[in-house]
């Protein structure tokens, strides 16, 4: 059975067709990654599926077969089912180990929330010194690994990763590609959406592109990026395929 | 690590109320001891509020409704129904924090500006059902011959407030106690982390429903309760605390005390009462000193009294630490 289903989701904001009668399912274990250009509906379709803001106008999201119309935002994480971001977001007046114990404790699962915390933070490479500095402190880089690991102290069973490397260097993007791979090889299913091409290269299985709301191709990576569609979605920048 | 921090507090409010405790003997007049007692009052109140305020990010402008339905309740159940006074003290606490709860319904989807204008109106909702039982109320003219609080055989009215005195620090410190565990706990911070990001706690499983619930009527117990003690101790109800004024100097304690605090409403309620009983002969000059007080702190101190005492903390410790060893740079390990 798969993990995750999505059963011709659909957004409108007004006219515009944010997200547009997308179908497609995650198996357990998958790294799937989701592309496509600025303005695409990948985030959108992150709403959609974590309830965060928002769910579907129409269509279904079925996760591990269970139904999730009518399911608020927080239900939906304490399932297992945990988006990040595409900002860095933290919660800047609470320190580094607040903002992980806040994913364990409300989100996580079994007793003993701190130390859930605390591994989490060890997980993405924060060191316990580190665990009472203020988040509005940190780099780009850290307050972004930072949310990963308030994301990991729930046990997440499916992670939505949307754009991790954006704003990041060369070098900080190897280190979460790395990251991203150790978190996988824990077991848990990723959603992973990348604006720049070579994450998704490196990581996914499968891959989605959208373009203006509706799914454009989904298969392997080597094969999605040779689509002649996918190359004119990208306007020919080559850039972003290299 | 996390409990010393934690104990160490919790000896500075043990010794900080022990030098409260024993300022009566040197205090004797009645009229000062009254204006600590409503010092105490106050500080209940502008502390009770910044947990909804000023960790919560809730613009609850109806939070002095909580202590009108904490004197009315007390008032109510002692004159009309002979409750017992000390009963009825527990009571105007309880019927504070109903009244949160149902306040809790038509803000919970809103915000800013929205949840100022419905919990002002739910305030001045509450004011109208006052007024219009004034068989029982007293209407706008208020509630007299109020049952005072008793102590055994205690007599109140001859012992320079004495009693009054220890009651209402006695519940100072209860409340005192009461705000700082619940700031300190998860509960707490997930409140924080919905004011900081309410989506992003979203994600992480806080629901926003509870916690609102939670955050308004956390702050609403001990100010019901400051509302049932200034019934006993007044031994009158006046719907005056439903008015701006009221709520515009409490307001000015949580913003010039600093918010998120605690600590320092407290601070502003004695900075606050002190200065406006020093300029009481002043007439209408009275408001903008104390507005230009209130104003000046701030520019200079953004964080407000309480900042402005950990700024003053900071430097003394570190003209006591030798140079560069306190201000060695902790980066975050990668
Ligand atoms: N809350 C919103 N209100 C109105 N329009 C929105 C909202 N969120 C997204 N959109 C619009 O929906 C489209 C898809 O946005 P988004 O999902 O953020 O794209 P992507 O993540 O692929 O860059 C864009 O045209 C965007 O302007
Ligand atoms: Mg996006």
């Amino acid at each position: 059975m798969p993990l995750l289903t999505v059963e011709s989701a659909s957004k409108s904001f007004g006219a515009l067709r944010a997200v547009d009668g997308v179908s497609f399912s995650v198996e357990p274990g998958e790294l799937f990654g989701i592309a496509g250009p600025n303005g695409s509906g990948k985030s959108t379709l992150f709403n959609l599926i974590s309830g965060i803001p928002f769910g579907p106008d129409s269509g279904r999201i079925l996760f591990a077969g269970e139904d999730l119309a009518g399911r608020k935002g927080h239900q939906i994480a304490r399932l297992g089912l945990v988006r990040t971001f595409q900002r860095e977001t933290a919660f800047d007046t609470l320190s580094v180990f607040d903002n992980a114990l806040m994913g364990a404790t409300y989100g996580g699962k079994g007793p003993v929330p701190e130390e859930r915390s605390a591994e989490a933070l060890a997980f993405v490479g924060f060191a316990p010194a580190d665990f009472d500095r203020k988040a509005a402190e940190l780099s780009v880089y850290d307050r972004k690994r930072l949310m990963l690991a308030s994301a990991l102290a729930l046990s997440p069973r499916l992670l939505l990763l949307d754009e991790p490397a954006s704003g990041l260097t060369k070098p900080e993007i190897e280190a979460l590609i790395a990251l991203i791979r150790r978190i996988a090889a824990t077991g848990a299913t990723i959603l992973l959406i990348e604006h720049v091409l070579t994450v998704l290269l490196a990581l996914s299985q499968r891959l989605m592109v959208l373009n203006e709301g509706s799914l454009l191709v989904l298969d392997r990576p080597d094969v999605v990026v040779r689509d002649p569609r996918v190359i004119r979605a990208y306007l020919g920048d080559r850039r972003h395929v290299a | 690590m996390k409990l010393s921090g934690f104990k160490r507090e919790l000896c500075g409010m043990i010794l900080g109320l022990a030098v409260l405790a024993i300022l009566p003997v040197f205090i004797q007049d009645t009229y000062l001891r009254h204006l600590l007692i409503m010092i105490f009052v106050y500080g209940m109140v502008a502390a009770s509020w910044d947990l909804s305020l000023g960790y919560g990010g809730v613009f609850n402008f109806g939070h002095l409704a909580l202590f009108g339905v904490g004197l009315y309740t007390y008032a109510l159940l002692t004159k009309q129904l002979g409750v017992d006074p000390w009963l009825a003290l527990a009571a105007s606490g309880g019927a504070a924090v109903i009244a949160a709860g149902l306040m809790v319904i038509p803000i919970l989807r809103l915000k800013g500006i929205y949840v100022v204008l419905l919990s002002f109106a739910f305030s001045q909702l509450i004011l109208q059902v006052i007024v219009s039982q004034s068989d029982y109320t007293g209407g706008n003219q208020g509630m007299v011959m109020v049952p005072a609080l008793k102590l055994g055989d205690h007599n109140m009215m001859r012992d320079k407030k004495l009693a009054y005195y220890y009651i209402a620090l006695t519940l100072l410190s209860a409340c005192l106690l009461f705000l700082r565990v619940f700031v300190r706990s998860a509960l707490g911070k997930s409140i924080v982390a919905l004011r900081d990001n309410e989506e992003y706690a979203v994600s992480r499983g806080v629901s926003l429903g509870r916690q609102r619930l939670l955050t308004l009527t956390g702050s609403a117990l001990f100010t019901g309760i400051a509302g049932g003690f200034y019934g006993g101790y007044f031994r009158n109800t006046s719907t005056d605390v439903f008015g701006i004024d009221l709520t515009t100097l409490i307001l000015s304690m949580v913003l010039l005390g600093g918010r998120a605090t605690i600590y320092g409403p407290l601070l502003a309620s004695l900075a606050l009462t002190l200065l406006s009983e020093a300029t009481a002969d002043i007439g209408v000059w009275r408001p903008i000193i104390i507005g230009a007080v209130i104003i000046l702190v701030l520019l200079v101190y953004p964080g407000g009294l309480a900042g402005a005492l950990t700024a003053g903390w900071r430097r003394l410790s570190a003209m006591r630490t030798p140079r560069g060893q306190g201000a060695a740079i902790n980066k975050v390990a990668s």
